[in-house]
């Protein structure tokens, strides 16, 4: 299994690559292609919240924690006293931060349904809705932040997929497949988490921005084109612009 | 072994090529539907066949209705999109809406104006013209408020259809 730093090193290098594409490819502003950049990087270290003590669940609560406070700032600065406003944020933040984590890992099992295909897909059609309904963005830019957030997930289940071939002793380690897994079907109780998990993406999909903005801009032949165009200098002048 | 690596190089060989064959354009309707359309190119206006009347609309709740709203969109584009000067663009009529806040903002209404859905085709920086990208104006009187990418956004609500 790869480490917090491999994890977050190549997950970061990954996004770098995506978001500095699509920066190219006109599909992101340069300050959205920062916000991709760094949606990416934590998509790359969100599979491994599940694990009770790992660096990822840290900084993903304390991410989690920060957000929601300054989205409670944001709603009630022109309503609350500054009292009340210190109160309900410090109560907010303490209860992400400590009494949700602390449920969090006693709920969860690492290398479970987190590690898992379909669960990179949901968190990138998670974040999607969360841009388009919390924040009021656009539907194209909304699914490419979804879209950072897969590619990192998925950039992470590969990293823990291949570390667990042992090239040097030849051997495959105990852990292969728990990663890059499409469910768990050992148990009934796993059955039923599958089904569940594979279940709310329709669910969640029916609720999401539309799709054919993101569709045009990364997977229609006009993108194609475009990526063609901006992949080497047209006029073939190497570094003279 | 080497059966493989052949099949693996016609695999990547043939799909190489069959991105050399030029792809019938993806139709992208402009959703602007059986409404007044025009097109407006740069530095070549043309006068629209069918003149909307020019008699200020005003809507106690939305405001009045945006009358040279070809021209501020133009104009505005040219600051906003990469090429905005050189793309062309086709208007719809202005229509009455309202705009929420994301819900993290409260999600109260935040603008209340006219809308007019715009298809802009924008020239990439080789100069080829895409298929035109839609957007969603909204105006307060005259003055633009934002522009939105897309024909439809979930927390905005169209009054006239």
């Amino acid at each position: 299994m790869a480490n917090f730093n491999t994890h977050f090193n190549v997950a970061s290098g990954a996004s770098a690559i995506f978001s500095g594409t699509l920066l190219s490819m006109e599909v992101l502003t340069p300050e959205e292609a920062v916000v991709a950049f760094f949606l990416g990087t934590l998509g790359g270290l969100l599979p491994d919240v599940d694990s009770a003590h790992s660096t990822s669940i840290k900084v993903g609560f304390n991410v989690l924690s920060l957000l929601v406070t300054i989205m409670v700032i944001f709603t009630k600065s022109s309503t609350y006293s500054l009292i009340e406003m210190f109160l309900v944020t410090s109560l907010v933040f303490i209860g992400i931060r400590y009494a949700l984590l602390d449920v969090f890992r006693q709920i969860s099992k690492h290398r479970g349904m987190f590690h898992s295909i379909p669960v990179a897909f949901i968190w990138g059609i998670l974040i999607a809705i969360l841009m388009h309904f919390f924040f009021g963005l656009n539907a194209l830019v909304s699914w490419v932040y979804g879209f950072m957030v897969t590619v990192g997930y998925f950039v992470h289940l590969i990293l823990d997929e291949s570390y667990s071939v042992d090239l040097r002793n030849k051997r495959i380690k105990k852990s292969f497949g728990t990663a890059l897994k499409l469910g768990k079907f050992k148990k009934p109780k796993d059955k039923v988490q599958t089904a569940l998990i594979y279940m709310s993406i329709p669910i969640l999909l029916s609720i999401a921005p539309d799709t054919t903005l993101v569709i045009n801009a990364l997977f229609s032949h006009d993108a194609w084109l475009i990526f063609k165009d901006v992949l080497i200098p047209s006029d073939g002048k190497w570094f003279m612009h | 072994m080497n059966r493989e690596i052949k099949i693996v190089c016609f695999l990547v060989v043939g799909s190489l090529f069959s991105a050399c064959v030029p792809v019938p354009k993806p139709h992208v309707p402009i959703g602007l539907g059986s409404m007044h359309q025009e097109e407006i190119e740069i530095n070549v206006v043309k006068v629209p066949s069918v003149t909307p009347p020019l008699v200020a609309v005003v809507d106690k709740e939305y405001g009045t209705k945006p009358l040279n709203y070809m021209n501020s969109i133009r104009s505005y584009f040219s600051n906003k999109i990469a090429r905005g000067e050189l793309s062309k663009y086709k208007y719809g009529y202005p229509k009455r809406a309202y705009k929420k806040e994301g819900f993290a903002y409260g999600g109260d209404v935040s603008w209340k104006g006219w809308l007019v859905e715009t298809s802009v085709a924008t020239p990439t920086r080789t100069g080829r013209l895409l298929t035109p990208k839609p957007y969603m104006v909204l105006f307060s009187g005259e003055q633009i408020v934002e522009h939105i990418l897309g024909y439809s956004h979930k927390l905005i609500t169209k009054v006239d259809k």
